[in-house]
Parts: C-alpha cells; sequence; structure tokens
C-alpha cells in the first residue's frame, strides 16, 4: 500500500515537472492563428508542439531528424514569389502558417525549435552556401557536435541529414550562429539586424 | 521682490529646464546614434573580414596580415581572432588618444565601444571567432563637438528665449506700472485719475476702482476748498466796505508781532468816524453805509503802496491801519491825507463835518508787543484824538532799554557765526489722544560761554535789525547737518525757515550742497517748516525748496496758518505733513470753518497742530474742537505713553 502512495507520488511529481515546460506555441496564440489564417494553420501549429513534446529527452540526433522532418513538409518558394516584401525572415508560426518558404525560413524556425529542445546553441550554424544544383544562394542548417568535428547538414531540398562532406552540390559561403548574436549582449538594436 | 521678477524668475527657470530637458534629450539621442553607428561599422568589418579570412583557408600569417591591413586602414580599438579552443591567434590592439577631450565629458559620457563578432570558416570548418572594436576616440571627438554645438545653439535659443520673455512680460505688465504709479500717488495723497484705461480686465478693475476713489477724495477736496473759501467770505471780510475785519486782524496779527518777525515795527491807525447815529437820521442808512464804502475805499488808495498793510473794519464805526515798517512821520502825514479825504467825502454825502467828525489815533508799535497791548495802545491813541483839536493822536510804543548797542550785538552775532557758538534747544509737540511724541520744535541760542548765553528771543531781533539774521541760519543749518550727532535723540525735529533766508541768492545751492553731502546720514528726520503767507504763495522758488526737500526725504509743515487762502489747492500741490496755527485761530473758528479746513487736510493726510496753548483750559477746548496736537508751555505738564 505505502509503495503504491510512493508510486503515485511519483508519477504525480514527474506528471507535474513535465507539464511545466513552456510551450513553443502558446495555448492563446491559437486562435488567433485560425481567425488570421485558417484552421489547418492552427493544426499545424498544434501539431508542432505535440511534434517538439514527443521529440523532448531524445538525443541531439533524433531531435535534429525530427526538427528537419517536420519543418521539410513546407512547401519551397522564394521570397518574391510570397511576398513584395522582398528579402524577408519569417518566425516560425508566419513559416508554419503561410506553409511556404525560402530556404532561411526553414533554417530559422530549425534553429529555434532545437533549441527550445535544450539542443546547445553553439553547436548550430547559419550558413550560406552556394548551391550547384540550383545555382543560385542557399541557406542551411549546420550542426556541428564539437568545434572541430565535421557538421551535419538539415537542407530543405535534400531532406536526409548527412555530414557535409557527402554534400557536394554545396559549397560553403559564410556561417554564424547564436553564440555570435548572444555575444553582442541583450539589447536586441546590437544583435544581428537582419 | 517685485511682481515682474517673480514672474520673470519662474518663467526663466521653466524655460531653461524645459531647454536643459531638450538638450539632454538631443544629447543623448546623439548619443545612441554615435553608438549605434560604432557598432554598425564594427559589425560590418567583421562580417566582411570573416568573409575574407575564409579565403585563407586556416593559414594564420595570411589573415594576421588581413587583419593588420583593416585594423591600420580603419578606426579600430581592437581587432582579435580567437580559434575554436578560444586561443588568440591574432591580436591587434591600441589605446585610445582622447587628449583633446575633456575629462568631465569622457566621464560624463562613458562610452563603451561595443564588440561585434563573426564566425570565421574555411570551407566547413570552422577557424574561430572574429571580434572587432571600433575606436570610441572618434565617437568622442563626434559627440563632443555636437555637445558643444548643441550648447551654443541653446545658449543663442536661451538669449533669444530669455529676451522675448522679457519683452513680452514688459508688454504684458505694463498695465501694473500704471496701476502701481496710481496706488504710489495715492500713497502720497496726490490725486491723479489714469485716463489710459488698462487691457487686462483685472488691470482695468482695479484702476477703474482707484479712479473712482481719487475722483471721490478730489470731490471731497473741492468741496472742502469751497466751503473754506467761502467761510473765509464769511469770517474775516465786512460785508459792507469789503475790508478785513477785526477778526482777521486779530488772527493775523500774531506773525507780525513776534520776535523774528520780518518788521521790526510799525505803525496802528484806528480810524473812528463819531456822529454816525445823527447823520442816520439825517441822510439815511444807505446814504451813511455809502458813505464808508468811500471811507473804506480812501484807506485802500492812500495805503496802497506800503507793504503788507491791513485794512480792517473793526465795527460799526471804527476801522485799522496796521501798517508794518512804517515810521510815525509818515503816519502823521498819512492820517491828515486820510482826515482830509474823509472829510471831504462827509461833505459831500450832505453831512456837517462838526457833527460827523474823524479821529485818528496812532500807535507806533513794537514787534515785542502783544495784540492786546496793541489794541490797547491803540485804543488810548484814540481816545486822545477824540479829545485833541486836529483829532488826530501819535502814541509812541515804551522804548525797551537796550542791554546792548546795535554794534555790539553785530560784534556778538558775527563771533558767534565765526566760532560756532550756537546750540540747539527743543520742546516737544504733543498729540494729546494718542499720548505720544509728535515731533521735536528745534529752536536756537547762541552761547558764548558756560555762564552767558542768550535765547532766540534775545539775538534775533537784533540780528534782523544788523542783517545777520540769514548768517545765522546758514550757519546754525551748516551745523545742524555736518554735526547731526549735536541732536541727542533720532527724532523728528522741525525747523522753521525765515523767507528772508531762503529767499537769498546763494541758498538754494548751498543748501542743495549741504543736503547732498549730509542727508543720507542724518540719524534723525527733519522737518522744514515755512509761513503759511509764504508757502501760499506757491511761487517758483518754493516749489524748487520742496522739491528739494522731498528729493532728501525731508518733509514740510506750515505754521502761521490762519486760512487767508482764496485757493487751497496748493496744499494738495505742496502736500506739507502738517499746518500749524495759533491756538486763537482754531478756537474763533466756526465750526463750519473749521469742518472745511478738516475735510481738506484729511483727505491729503495733513495734521492740524494748535501752537502757543499754555493751559489746561485751552487744551480742553481745542480737544472739544477736534484740535489734538498741541505745542506750547502746556506740554510740560502731560504725561507721555511709555509705549
Amino acid at each position: 500500500m505505502l509503495r503504491l502512495k510512493k508510486f503515485i507520488l511519483l508519477s504525480l511529481f514527474i506528471a507535474s515537472n513535465l507539464l511545466s515546460f513552456e510551450p513553443f506555441t502558446d495555448k492563446e496564440l491559437l486562435p488567433a492563428i485560425e481567425q488570421k489564417h485558417n484552421t489547418f494553420a492552427k493544426k499545424r501549429a498544434s501539431l508542432l508542439q505535440e511534434r517538439l513534446d514527443m521529440l523532448r529527452g531524445k538525443s541531439d540526433l533524433q531531435k535534429l531528424e525530427g526538427v528537419n522532418d517536420f519543418f521539410n513538409e513546407v512547401e519551397y518558394s522564394s521570397d518574391i514569389q510570397i511576398s513584395s516584401k522582398g528579402d524577408y525572415l519569417a518566425t516560425p508560426w508566419e513559416f508554419l502558417c503561410n506553409n511556404l518558404s525560402d530556404s532561411k525560413d526553414y533554417v530559422i524556425s530549425k534553429y529555434f525549435a532545437l533549441k527550445y529542445l535544450n539542443v546547445d546553441h553553439k553547436k548550430l550554424f547559419f550558413t550560406y552556401v552556394r548551391s550547384t544544383k540550383f545555382e543560385e544562394p542557399h541557406m542551411v542548417l549546420t550542426y556541428f557536435e564539437t568545434p572541430k568535428s565535421e557538421p551535419l547538414i538539415l537542407d530543405n531540398d535534400n531532406h536526409k541529414i548527412s555530414p557535409a562532406s557527402k554534400r557536394d552540390d554545396l559549397t560553403p559561403i559564410y556561417n554564424f550562429n547564436g553564440d555570435t548574436l548572444y555575444k553582442v549582449g541583450k539589447n536586441s538594436e546590437n544583435s544581428h539586424k537582419k | 521682490m517685485t511682481l515682474f521678477k517673480q514672474i520673470a524668475l519662474i518663467l526663466s527657470l521653466f524655460l531653461l529646464i524645459i531647454l536643459t530637458t531638450v538638450l539632454a534629450l538631443n544629447f543623448k539621442s546623439a548619443n545612441k546614434g554615435v553608438q549605434e553607428r560604432l557598432y554598425d561599422d564594427a559589425k560590418n568589418t567583421a562580417t566582411s573580414l570573416s568573409l575574407y579570412l575564409g579565403s585563407a583557408n586556416g593559414d594564420t600569417t595570411m589573415m594576421s596580415t588581413m587583419i593588420n591591413a583593416n585594423f591600420d586602414g580603419g578606426n579600430y580599438n581592437h581587432i582579435a581572432l580567437i580559434d575554436v579552443d578560444d586561443k588568440i591567434l591574432y591580436d591587434r590592439k591600441i589605446e585610445s588618444n582622447l587628449s583633446n577631450i575633456p575629462k568631465w565629458f569622457i566621464s560624463f559620457v562613458n562610452l563603451q565601444a561595443p564588440l561585434a563578432y563573426a564566425n570565421v570558416s574555411a570551407g566547413w570548418k570552422q577557424v574561430g571567432i572574429l571580434k572587432v572594436q571600433g575606436d570610441a576616440t572618434y565617437a568622442y571627438k563626434q559627440l563632443y563637438a555636437i555637445f558643444i554645438n548643441l550648447l551654443i545653439s541653446f545658449a543663442f535659443i536661451a538669449v533669444i528665449a530669455l529676451g522675448a520673455l522679457h519683452l513680452l512680460l514688459l508688454a504684458i505688465l505694463k498695465p501694473l506700472k500704471v496701476v502701481q504709479k496710481q496706488a504710489a500717488a495715492i500713497t502720497r495723497h496726490e490725486f491723479i485719475v489714469q485716463k489710459n484705461i488698462p487691457y487686462t480686465k483685472e488691470f482695468r478693475d482695479v484702476v477703474l476702482g482707484m479712479n473712482t476713489m481719487v475722483t471721490k477724495v478730489k470731490a471731497m477736496f473741492d468741496k472742502g476748498n469751497d466751503e473754506l473759501r467761502a467761510q473765509k467770505e464769511l469770517e474775516y471780510i465786512d460785508k459792507s466796505t469789503q475790508l478785513k475785519n477785526r477778526k482777521y486782524l486779530t488772527d493775523k496779527l500774531p506773525s507780525y508781532l513776534k520776535i523774528d518777525s520780518s518788521y521790526k515795527g510799525g505803525v496802528n491807525m484806528i480810524v473812528a468816524l463819531n456822529g454816525v447815529i445823527e447823520a442816520n437820521e439825517k441822510i439815511g442808512r444807505m446814504r451813511v453805509n455809502r458813505l464808508f464804502v468811500t471811507i473804506a475805499n480812501i484807506f485802500s488808495t492812500q495805503t496802497k503802496d506800503v507793504k503788507d498793510a491791513i485794512i480792517a473794519r473793526l465795527n460799526g464805526t471804527e476801522f485799522a491801519l496796521f501798517l508794518p515798517n512804517y515810521s510815525n512821520e509818515n503816519a502823521i502825514e498819512l492820517a491828515k491825507n486820510i482826515r482830509q479825504a474823509c472829510n471831504v467825502a462827509i461833505e459831500g454825502a450832505e453831512l456837517d463835518i462838526t457833527q460827523t467828525v474823524i479821529s485818528i489815533g496812532v500807535y507806533e508799535y513794537k514787534n515785542t508787543d502783544t495784540v492786546s497791548e496793541l489794541f490797547a495802545r491803540s485804543d488810548n491813541a484814540l481816545a486822545q484824538a477824540k479829545f485833541n483839536l486836529q483829532h488826530i493822536h501819535i502814541e509812541k510804543a515804551d522804548c525797551a532799554i537796550e542791554v546792548m548797542g546795535k554794534e555790539a550785538w553785530k560784534l556778538l552775532i558775527n563771533k558767534a557765526i565765526k566760532k560756532d557758538r550756537f546750540t540747539f534747544v527743543s520742546w516737544s509737540v504733543i498729540d494729546t489722544k494718542a499720548k505720544k511724541l509728535f515731533h521735536h520744535v528745534l529752536s536756537i541760542q547762541l552761547t558764548l560761554d558756560k555762564n552767558t548765553s542768550y535765547s532766540y528771543a534775545q539775538f534775533m531781533a537784533p540780528a534782523i535789525q544788523t542783517g545777520l539774521s540769514v548768517n545765522i541760519y546758514k550757519k546754525v543749518l551748516s551745523m545742524l547737518l555736518r554735526h547731526s550727532s549735536m541732536l541727542l535723540s533720532t527724532s523728528t525735529y522741525s525747523l522753521r525757515l525765515p523767507y528772508e533766508y531762503l529767499e537769498a541768492n546763494d541758498t538754494y545751492n548751498e543748501l542743495s550742497d549741504l543736503l547732498r553731502a549730509n542727508a543720507a546720514t542724518l540719524n534723525f528726520k527733519i522737518i522744514i517748516e515755512l509761513p503759511d503767507k509764504l508757502i501760499r504763495q506757491d511761487s517758483k522758488l518754493i516749489r524748487e525748496y520742496v522739491a528739494l526737500f522731498r528729493k532728501f526725504g525731508i518733509n514740510i509743515g506750515i505754521f502761521e496758518f490762519i486760512g487767508e487762502s482764496d485757493d487751497y489747492q496748493y496744499l494738495q500741490d505742496l502736500r506739507p505733513i502738517y499746518i500749524k496755527g495759533e491756538s486763537s485761530y482754531f478756537l474763533t473758528q466756526s465750526d463750519q470753518s473749521l469742518s472745511a479746513l478738516r475735510l481738506i487736510t484729511d483727505t491729503v493726510g495733513m495734521s492740524l497742530i494748535a501752537v502757543g496753548v499754555m493751559d489746561i483750559q485751552t487744551l480742553e477746548k481745542l480737544q472739544s474742537r477736534g484740535i489734538y496736537v498741541i505745542q506750547g508751555k502746556v506740554t510740560e505738564e502731560l504725561d507721555l505713553d511709555a509705549s
């Protein structure tokens, strides 16, 4: 009987801790998303939260795959085709709700989702690359296990996560990560403006 | 502090606070802009240089060359390349040169050049992090220049704004000056009606209120003036002959019968007409009255050249011809002429000169006589005249036994003037209602040595005779103003100045110099007393003296007032602080006359002072007539409030 009581209390404690995580998608945001976009957009936002909840506690590689797969479901389109605003950086929710984005928005959404899942942001890089396939600038999210290790490429074109050496179609140009952003301090105006 | 200063101070402070706040906000904005620019430049350099460094494929020598090229070609404080193990691969640093910027400004701004970071990669491989920090010297210089420019601009704006504020306040508060001027005039008992009515409602109401008040007070003064003039006619003028009456002569005589009178003596001629009852029966009252008018005209004609002569009808049949400074020889001649002319007039009226007889008594008076002595001796002369054949009799005054001759007095007075042998004595003027000292009356005495001194009454008569009175006053005023410590008390003193002194050529300039040099340091207040006879002339000389005294804060008073003026406007114009009259004058005035006088004095804030009050009975009579401020022997018997 005493063991049962202990088990119930422990279960309740674990459950309460699990429930206490701050959600990536705020529940209060969902009605607004539905009103502005549609039910499908709301559904996608809810599914994202479910996917992230599911990945919590998994290895970095599982998290990378889960997040990569989820966001790669969104259809690719260039900024010009999406909006008249030109070069535009969308938030993860704009990205999901529009269900249409360019490579930068995939990278941003994947970065923040992985960061939400407690993947060390020092390991995540925004990398400008040149795609020999499309002959145009492209951006991928790169994951460095250690600063000296070969990075893994999270690409919206090639959905499979593979080491950089396997991606001959990509030529790296420039990369930066959240660590660089955070070093400028909390003043958002001093952060990378784009 | 004036209202203008208070408003100007508050608005100036308010304006300066606003300008300072705008200055601070402007500077803060410029500071923020400069700091942002500093970061943007560093970030741009970091990004472009990191891209450039990537092409070196991790060759440290190549990368350090690239960093040097950037560092030397731009304004940087620090550029560092750190590898993935946080080890510094290359570092360039320079100390900021802030020698041209004031230290207070550096500590005030405390500018921190922000660091910008960029990742450096060689292909997929991470080389490290590039750290770039701009040089704050340039930012400090730029900010300091902005700060100085802002200060100059705001100082200029502040000067313009404060100037505009001053002009605006002057324009807005201009009506207040008018109000203040009028209020000050009211305090000085001046009747100024403001014609320029201010447009500001509050000021307009005040000015209109004061105008109404001033108009009313002026109307009261004018009413008193008219009343007193009318009363003068009733009190002092004989209706049928238009000559002065006995009361006038009685009130006027004290100003001639005094020790320091301008005239040492003269003659008083009483002309009496006997047989009037018979004349009335013979030719009727109307014709007799016309005869009296003719005789009055004879008196006026015969004495028209005699300065300060008073022709008065004493009663139904007697006339007085008071002729100051007139010799007995001339008086006999004049009496004969008058008698002859009167006889012609009597005969012209179809009367017999043996029944209607003109008798003339001439009394040669001295200024030391009393009024009653003068009348008694004159009546005696008339009585004698009635019984002699010529019907003219002259009676000479008793010759006083002179202690000293004229020359001896002259020597003595000159010596006293030369050696400052004058001292001051004073007696009190008391407000018996408030039981307080009103002021002291100053007099002088001549003190030769410890045992020998002469009172004013003793030495002033010979001084006048020898023409030294002006010199005495010059000396006395010089002593009083230069050596004010001669007076022990810090009270208020009144000093009478005679006409001869004021009229002397160099008196005005000497007095001006004396007052300019000494008035500010006097430890007592002076009231200069001037005779009513002189002040009511309202001459240019008097106005100049009054202006001079006023300039140095010296008030004026009037003495020997008997209310004989044709217009009392001079009281309002010259605004003496009090009027002194003989106690007999106040006691013999009618209620209407006194009431009119009080109306005048109350509206211009003057006091009435009765002089020569010798006993308690006279004091009580004066008090019953509303005269409470007194001067005279009786003051020695009065107790004053200690407070």
